[in-house]
């Protein structure tokens, strides 16, 4: 029997969805501006430059955080602290760079502590805050918002405290590799954030890690009646997603070579979910796609760069975001999809594809 | 179990003791125990007159007028994190009206309204007929009532208009009879506009909540969307409904924040809507829904509120240590929540057999 491609799997595909976004946003990029494409080389910093590298660049915080929250969404949970962790990175990386002020005046190509330290410290603390979430929700069996959002709320309070309000700056170089380095004419950010998500990609689909997420996300009761500690999946998801935020952390306070408690992660909870949604990883847990989160951050980056382009006020971008995400929500939607799904050709998949609608 | 429970008409006692207010109880208990400390402690500063406890509602009522809203729509078991954005965006609105258009303040506040209650129950339509997880969708709202608060402008204008002035300056001091006449209180104490809105917003979503329908399905919903859709009860309407009543608090809690500091700026009340979501997390309300009172709600406010009080008479604490406190109150809440339905839990579990 000859088997021909089947529509309605497209439109039931929220990913699909996802690609026609960020063609249609390209699309108007093309039309007004033809120049928004171009990319040049700049050989004093071997660096590539250009719209298309910026954007994906500059999506690396989210994308690297939404790795670990489309893991947190499959499990049926939102992770609102990741936000405050990439605070409390920066706060440690620059204590450990400065420390003391009074010793060193004047910020310069030094560091206090090893660099090392600076790496590994703020690392395993967004890692041991991770745990903490994942404690809740796996032992104390809270709901994963409220479980989260007390991180969020006290986090950039103990950010604060750590650097006892201050904000540092530093000069050292090692430190400046991280986000504005560069590797192979790309930015440093890009080859972070591709070796992530290879890295991510790979644990859980080469693994059976994957497959147990989806099936805790799923019903976590019948998960753990088949054999899967579902408790462990969801210490192993929360602290995978503290981890990810240190280094999103990293990579801010990299770019700034300062410490900002109050304005570093600002929103990139929110910005993280829309992504993994965006991506067609469903709020209520399941199934989940890694690219189409990939694809979710890259579409909100370009929203925002593309308003930037424009000269709009920045602030203002949130309108525009909102707008689009709408559009992509709704079309998402279960009565808008299966309504695409009704009208393509494949009526036969009606039939059995009814049971799930 | 006691079977005067079943009669139609509880005694007042037992009406008192019921279990289900055990959470309340706890609130209002703990803010006691806080107030006390803080009298022990600072009670030679001033912390335990009638000042620094009506400065409570005085600087927090916009925090209260938005968690009455916010605790009808956690008692569907849904979320709203727009309230903060609609509030920023009616400040902007009468800001922009009144200083740059030169419009009467009740025209841009009952803009203000038709655009926050319309926003409300559209997220509603979209949250109930579009099957959208309420986060995602109000999510949107916040994005979209922000980014327009900027597309407005960006910079903080001041609000000069006599009639917001008479409002915000309005209030009524506090008398003690001292030697047959009456005098203020000293040091003065007073209540406001704000203040009397939050009290009234406040009965009024009581009101609503116990003593109407509408108020029984929201609870109902709250329980089991599925069990009240087959019971035969408007889900939808009320759903969107409930997201309207909250577009209605946002506004409100917009005006009286207006008025608190009289002006609007775009980035203003940034975060409020997870410190609204606190406050009637911590006044008993369930996020997974049914459960929850506007006393609850009154008496987490109050918590909330009592917590920077304390650090401004310490003095010595960075106010950061505020928002450690806040979120070990709420870690202190969700535990003892935890417990109660627990063993609440093994009660009904051993009442069966």
């Amino acid at each position: 029997m000859k088997k021909k491609f089947d529509f309605s799997v497209l439109a039931r595909s929220k990913v699909t969805w996802a690609v026609v976004a960020e063609a249609l946003i390209l699309l108007v990029c093309l039309f007004v501006r033809p120049d928004f494409f171009s990319i040049s080389y700049q050989p004093t910093t071997e660096m590539l430059y250009g719209n298309l590298i910026d954007i994906v660049n500059r999506s690396s915080e989210i994308t690297i955080i939404a790795m670990g929250m489309t893991l947190v969404i499959a499990l049926g949970g939102t992770d609102l602290s990741v936000g405050a962790l990439v605070a409390v990175s920066g706060a440690i990386a620059l204590k450990f760079l400065r420390w003391d002020v009074t010793i060193y005046n004047t910020p310069g190509d030094y560091t206090v502590y090893p660099f090392i330290l600076v790496l590994v410290v703020p690392l395993a603390v967004c890692t041991l805050m991770g745990l903490f979430n994942g404690f809740l929700i796996a032992k104390a069996d809270i709901q994963p918002i409220i479980a989260t959002l007390i991180l969020m709320v006290c986090g950039r309070g103990i950010a604060q405290i750590l650097t006892n309000g201050k904000q540092f700056t530093t000069q050292y170089s090692p430190f400046r590799v991280i986000g504005q380095g560069s590797f192979l004419f790309l930015p440093m950010p890009i080859i972070i954030t591709a070796i992530v998500v290879a890295a991510v990609a790979l644990f859980v689909r080469k693994t059976a890690f994957g497959t147990f997420v989806e099936a805790v996300g799923i019903n976590r009761k019948a998960a753990r009646l088949s054999g899967i500690n579902a408790q462990l999946i969801i210490f192993i998801v929360y602290a995978l997603t503290g981890f990810l935020s240190g280094i999103s952390g990293m990579i801010y306070s990299s770019r700034i070579m300062s410490n900002d408690s109050n304005n570093a992660g600002l929103n990139f909870e929110m910005d993280a979910i829309l992504a993994v949604v965006i991506g067609g990883t469903s709020m209520t847990g399941g199934k989940f796609s890694l690219l189409g989160t990939v694809l979710g951050s890259i579409i909100i980056r370009t929203i925002v760069n593309l308003v930037y382009y424009f000269g709009i006020a920045s602030e203002a971008t949130m309108a525009f975001k909102a707008v689009i995400i709408a559009v992509v929500i709704v079309l998402q939607s279960e009565p808008v999809r299966n309504y695409f799904a009704k009208h393509s050709k494949a009526r036969q998949n009606l039939v059995s594809g009814g049971a799930r609608g | 179990m006691n079977k005067k429970q079943y009669a139609g008409r509880q005694s007042l006692m037992s009406r008192i003791l019921n279990p289900k207010f055990i959470m309340v109880y706890a609130t209002i208990g703990l803010f006691l125990l806080i107030y006390l400390f803080g009298a022990l402690a600072y009670g030679d500063k001033g912390f335990t007159t009638l000042r620094t406890f009506m400065n409570l509602f005085v600087d927090n009522a916009y925090y209260g007028i938005s968690a009455v809203g916010m605790t009808m729509v956690l008692i569907t078991g849904g979320i709203d994190l727009s309230v903060g954005a609609v509030a920023s965006l009616t400040g902007m609105f009468i800001a922009y009206g009144t200083s740059v258009l030169g419009l009467h303040p009740l025209i841009c506040i009952a803009f203000s309204l038709v655009v926050g209650v319309g926003l409300g129950l559209l997220m509603g339509w979209v949250i109930h007929y579009l099957n959208v997880p309420p986060f995602i969708t109000t999510l949107t709202g916040m994005f979209l009532a922000r980014g327009v608060c900027s597309l407005i402008s960006r910079e903080s204008i001041e609000i000069k208009h006599e009639m917001i002035d008479a409002l915000a300056g309005w209030k009524v001091n506090f008398m003690q009879l001292k030697d047959g006449q009456w005098v203020k209180v000293k040091p003065t104490a007073y209540f406001n506009f704000n203040v009397l809105l939050f009290i009234v917003v406040l009965l009024v979503g009581m009101y609503l909540l116990q003593r109407t329908r509408f108020g029984r399905n929201i609870y109902a919903i709250g329980g089991n969307e599925q069990s009240a859709k087959l019971m035969g009860l408007p889900v939808g309407r009320t759903k969107v409904l409930v997201y309207g009543f909250n577009g209605l608090c946002s506004v409100l809690a917009g005006v009286a924040y207006a008025l608190y500091v009289k002006s609007g700026w775009n980035l203003s009340l940034q975060g409020a809507e997870l410190d609204v979501i606190t406050c009637a997390v911590i006044g008993g309300t369930l996020l997974s829904g049914g459960v929850g009172y506007m006393i609850g709600t009154l008496f987490g406010v109050l918590l909330k509120s009592i917590i920077p009080a304390l650090i401004t008479f310490n003095g010595n604490l960075l106010s950061w240590w505020g928002k450690i406190a806040t979120g070990l109150l709420l870690l202190l809440f969700i535990m003892i929540q935890k417990l109660v339905v627990s063993t609440s839990g093994k009660k009904k579990a051993e009442a069966k057999g």
